[in-house]
């Protein structure tokens, strides 16, 4: 089964805004684990909140041409029901089950969490902060 | 005679989940198992209430049934359940409490009652804090009233608690250590995993051809068993564990860790199960047993035993396999209790240990050479023995394992004829 696992970090207030870096992961899966990874994007993010648009939006960005079933955390997604996270996104989506989807998530969450502390240091180095997109409300 | 215990059951929907009747139905098969009459299911939809979880209207209704207890589906809080008692004067229990009530009639070897004890404990330990807590609001101080009395309960708690978990720590050595000797002697070990009552310990008792108690309930299996099995060529070590059930809190999973690396351990899971469930629920049970496996990091790979399809069609067998597609890998129709596909299993547990090689090994024509020559035939499959200035012997084995049999000998070379 083809999946792209989307897991963001950062979704905590630094200085009255959120920083965040989007992690999502390709991956052919089994049930049992993974069988081939297919490509990892990161989308980094500046928002003033982390409400649902902005949370949406940032997934958006981060699937975008990226073919399979979307995973993602339940509390990513403040725990909405599958059907309703389908009719905004657009596509399909499902939480994660098996033991092969949770390792997609997991790696997902190990490439977020990475993205950010790198993006946090080019930050304090003040070289990326500029590329960084603002969003939200 | 022992009593019939009473009891009520009670169940909050959430008005924004779909309804799941089977739940209710999991609450009094649990309640049952505990040795509860059930005098009645009471459900509400609602969202949760902080102060008794379900409308005071409704615990009152089940009260005035006059039970022993109130057994609701979802945890209860400290808090809720101080409320409860208070106002109600009836003892209030929830879905965890239930099945480690169960737990403890069950657990009849030394380890499943300290994992029982250490479970009780981790669950206690945050009520026993609150509700002394919540006494104390109205407590003035005695005679050299400093409150030090209560304080000390909660910490004999976590002072037993790390008592046990120490004596635990040696079982789970000793476990390990009973493993490696295990896999030392050539043995593949394959787990029994799955949701409670899915037919684990059927399976175990018509594949080991034994008779370990397999009933029709709920935690029948506390306490870890293995048994050896010869499939084809080749033998295995079986192991029928605990079953598994949804929302199993992490503290239980900590709890009988010692029980549960023997799933964790495996080289082989068997996952079984029960495909007469209805279609959701089925799906549901799975999602749990993934759960569970994922939370006790076993990365082990899987046979899905699909089990009771004596109870359902052929094309309602297929179609439900092809709806846990997704969830199942491996799958294997088998009715355990009729005897049903228990070949195919074994040929797919073959197929799925680690592959067996051949290996051509030459040995010293000496007393040494032929210790040698007797570890191997404990451990691996000797093939051909040719004896003469040295022993050639041609045998079937894992490498690790022939490898460690011949320990200080020359390390054994690939046949030609070898496979995988």
């Amino acid at each position: 089964m083809d999946v792209v696992a989307v897991d963001i970090s950062g979704r905590h207030s630094v200085g009255g805004r959120y920083i965040m870096v989007s992690a999502s992961v390709a991956a052919k899966i089994s049930p049992e684990g993974i069988e081939r990874t297919k490509r990892i994007r990161l989308v980094p993010r500046v928002a003033e909140s982390v409400e649902m648009e902005v949370v949406i939006g940032l997934i958006e960005d981060s699937v975008r041409g990226l073919s399979g079933v979307v995973l993602a955390e339940k509390g990513d997604l403040y725990n909405l029901e599958r059907w309703r996270v389908e009719s905004i996104l657009g596509r399909e989506f499902k939480y994660p089950e098996s033991r092969g989807e949770r390792r997609a998530m997991e790696l997902a969450h190990h490439a977020s969490f990475a993205g950010r502390k790198l993006v946090l240091r080019l930050m304090e180095e003040g070289l990326g902060g500029g590329s960084l997109k603002a969003g939200g409300a | 005679m022992k009593r019939e215990k009473a009891a009520v059951l009670l169940f909050r929907e959430d008005p924004r989940d779909e309804p799941h009747p089977e739940k209710m139905i999991e609450l009094r098969g649990l309640a049952e198992a505990a040795g509860y009459r059930v005098l009645a299911e009471i459900s509400q939809r609602r969202g949760r209430d902080r102060r008794f979880q379900l409308g005071r209207g409704k615990i009152a209704e089940a009260a005035s049934f006059s039970p022993e207890k109130l057994i609701f589906n979802e945890p209860l809080s400290p808090g809720q359940i101080f409320n409860i008692t208070k106002e109600f004067e009836v003892q209030a229990i929830d879905r965890f409490n239930l099945i480690l009530e169960i737990f403890a009639s069950r657990a009849s070897t030394r380890e499943a009652k300290l994992q029982v004890e250490l479970a009780r404990l981790s669950y206690e330990a945050p009520f026993v804090r609150t509700i002394e807590s919540l006494k104390k609001l109205s407590e003035r101080p005695g005679y050299r009233g400093s409150g030090s009395y209560d304080v000390s309960m909660y910490r004999d708690i976590k002072g037993r608690m790390a008592k046990i978990r120490a004596e635990l720590k040696s079982v789970e050595e000793t476990g390990e250590r009973r493993r490696e000797r295990r896999r030392e002697l050539g043995f593949d070990l394959v787990a029994l995993a799955g949701y409670t009552n899915a037919g684990k310990s059927t399976l175990f008792n018509r594949l080991a051809e034994e008779c370990v108690t397999a009933k029709d309930q709920p935690f029948t299996t506390l306490s870890p068993t293995t048994r050896a099995v010869a499939a084809k060529d080749r033998r295995f070590l079986l192991t029928d564990t605990v079953g598994f059930i949804d929302d199993l809190p992490l503290f239980l999973i900590k709890a009988f860790r010692s029980t549960l690396a023997e799933i964790v351990e495996a080289d082989l899971v068997l996952l079984v199960v029960d495909l007469s469930d209805p279609p959701e629920v089925l799906r549901e049970k799975l999602a749990s047993c993934h759960q569970t496996l994922w939370d006790c990091s076993c990365y082990a790979p899987i046979v899905s035993v699909l089990n009771k399809v004596d109870r359902i069609s052929p094309e309602d067998a297929q179609e439900r396999c092809e709806m846990i597609r997704d969830l199942a890998p491996s799958p294997v129709f088998i009715s355990a209790r009729e005897g049903h596909g228990l070949a195919d299993l074994l040929d797919m547990i073959d197929e799925k240990l680690p592959a067996l090689e051949e290996f051509k090994v030459l040995l010293p024509s000496s007393e040494e050479g032929m210790g040698q020559l007797s570890r191997l035939y404990e451990v691996a499959e000797p093939i051909e023995v040719k004896y003469g200035k040295e022993i050639e012997v041609l045998l079937r084995g894992r490498r690790e394992i022939v490898a460690r049999a011949l320990k200080g000998a020359e390390r054994p070379e690939r046949s030609p004829l070898a496979k995988g």
